[in-house]
């Protein structure tokens, strides 16, 4: 079949529309989707790009069913993946919930909006606790969350890989502005670059007979007993753990001598970039560490930059009020460095707010 | 910052903003320029005020949106309101002189205020290019993008209507170079009123 994308292209795209680019080179099969902004466009895309490919899309009546229409798919063995924001977002962590319970290896594309409620249609950085640790499980997650245009097409790909060599169910993060802004970036088929396509895989149905040649593929999320419960939750939990330290990722600048860090993720991370290279120029130790996973959390490779740098303090800086310095309190809980906010729920951070907010502190 | 500039621009949804705003980008885009737009709107699909924000630098652009253009457009009374925050001590702020603005009703801060009777040059050639109208005074007032790859740009955008109607390229291109001129006659001093 006629690759989707040959060589490498630059582009000049939007963020949804690199999210369907990246998808079809991640040879994904299927997109179920429900409208809702700011991802709208992904299925817009989508729907337009995959005839021509031969992959399909489905719209289903709400987003609790987008969702499961997903676990199913990854059962039969085909690469599925669905979009959603906000609150969008709420509906599908039932079906969040049974891909971990499952260890089913759905792909989920979260572009934040801002919130509580139908909130705004564009931006925030408010779904970072429902996206890591939402549902009524343990957050047994991969979380990506990207900062640029090309990360959200290498991500997109990565997440597929991901979710099937690992079996845990992935999202890629961004919000309304990542999604709707256009910006410069090459797109490519992984393959020519050397970067190998987990294949997808039936997880059920399988060949052979049960107890002669194979173990029953028994996936299942409701138990009879507290105790069985127990056991499934702790194995999945060593699992998670165990993979872990291959999948964990994050970016650290000039933190050798920091005085402060400033902490970020997601596109406040260009702002914090920016705000730390102007304040080196100011000659003040300024230093830059960004979660590229939010699940799992990079706490030791975090932990080791305060060690070395010696920072009196942290600077967590996000378009939330305070989802993230929630996770990185509980991450390096025992550290004695201050940890300091720079919290704006719902609206942009732009370099001078960093840099003045860290004049302020120090 | 690598000559990086600013514009927000501001209209009634339908005015057709957005569509100037990602016009520009590309123009700068395909110049090998470092571009970023966003588009800002609410829940409607129709009348709300709609914001484009657009930055053009020669190097990587970091924050999405700022909190201070360098040109700040607004084109309707609502969106004089939306645009107070956008503007500062440098910015030059441009609104259409089609309604009535009392001194109150601009920014506290800007550099210059200019106004620009775009919707009446717009109805002498067709309201359908009063957003090129605009995008021209944008060009002129900024020269983010030259004016080879605006032209482009808008041949790219709307080449599939040019086709079915081809007098819509020369009245297009008409709307450009009026918008233009318009920028270049104020940038002269002589309809700028000081803020």
């Amino acid at each position: 079949m006629e690759k989707p994308i040959t060589g490498t292209m630059k582009a000049f795209m939007t963020g949804n529309e690199i999210v369907a680019w990246a998808a079809l080179a991640a040879q994904a099969d299927i997109m179920f989707g429900y409208p809702i902004t700011p991802q709208n466009e992904i299925m817009h895309y989508w729907t337009r790009l995959a005839p021509k490919y031969k992959r399909e899309f489905l719209q289903t009546e709400d987003e609790i069913s987008a969702g499961f229409t997903v676990c199913g798919a990854v059962q039969a063995g085909r690469k599925a993946f669905t979009a959603t924001a906000g609150p969008g977002n709420v509906l599908m962590q039932e079906p969040f919930g049974m891909a971990e319970a499952m260890r089913l290896p759905i792909v989920a594309v979260i572009q934040q909006r801002g919130g509580p409620s139908s909130g705004t249609v564009v931006y925030s950085q408010q779904e970072v606790t429902l996206t890591t640790y939402g549902g009524n499980g343990e957050g047994h997650r991969i979380v990506y969350s990207t900062s640029t245009h090309q990360e959200i097409f290498d991500y997109v790909i990565k997440a597929f890989n991901t979710a099937w060599k690992y079996r845990f169910p992935t999202f890629v993060m961004g919000d309304g502005y990542q999604a709707k802004m256009r910006e410069p970036l090459e797109i490519y088929d992984p393959e020519e670059r050397g970067l190998a396509i987990e294949p997808a895989r039936p997880l059920v149905g399988l060949p052979g007979s049960i107890g002669v040649d194979r173990e029953p593929a028994h996936l299942c999320n409701i138990y009879s007993l507290e105790e069985e419960l127990y056991e499934v939750v702790l194995e999945l939990d060593r699992a998670y753990q165990e993979i872990a330290p291959q999948v964990v990722e994050y970016e650290e600048k000039m933190c050798d001598d920091a005085e402060i860090i400033v902490l970020s993720h997601g596109v406040v991370s260009r702002a914090a970039d920016d705000a730390v290279k102007t304040l080196r120029e100011k000659g003040i130790n300024a230093g830059y560490f960004r979660h590229i996973t939010l699940r799992p959390f990079p706490a030791q490779q975090l932990r080791d930059a305060i060690k070395k740098s010696g920072a009196r303090k942290i600077l967590v800086a996000e378009s939330s009020y305070g989802q993230l310095m929630r996770l990185v309190r509980q991450e390096i809980y025992g550290e004695t460095v201050e940890i300091c906010g720079l919290l704006k729920p719902g609206v942009g951070i732009v370099d001078h707010d960093i840099f003045d907010k860290v004049k302020e502190l120090l | 910052m690598g000559n990086l500039v600013r514009v927000a621009l501001a209209g009634e949804g339908g005015q057709g903003v957005q569509a100037a705003a990602e016009i520009l980008a590309e123009a700068a885009y395909n110049e090998g320029k470092q571009a970023i737009y966003i588009p800002n709107f609410g829940l409607e699909q129709r009348g709300g005020v709609s914001v484009a924000f657009i930055q053009v630098s020669d190097r990587r652009i970091g924050a999405p949106k700022f909190h201070k253009g360098d040109v700040v457009v607004a084109l309707s009374h609502r969106a004089v309101e939306r645009t107070h925050q956008y503007s500062g001590p440098d910015t030059v702020y441009v609104y259409d002189t089609s309604f009535q603005l009392s001194p109150e009703d601009l920014p506290p801060e800007a550099a210059r205020v200019i106004g620009i009777p775009a919707v009446e040059k717009a109805k002498e050639l067709s309201t359908r290019v009063f957003n090129i109208v605009v995008m021209g005074v944008v060009v002129g007032l900024t020269e983010m993008v030259s004016y080879e790859a605006t032209r482009k740009a808008l041949e790219h955008k709307l080449g599939y209507k040019f086709e079915k109607t081809p007098e819509l390229r020369e009245l297009n291109f008409r709307a450009l170079d009026t918008g233009i001129e318009m920028a270049r006659e104020a940038l002269k001093g002589g309809e700028v009123i000081h803020a």
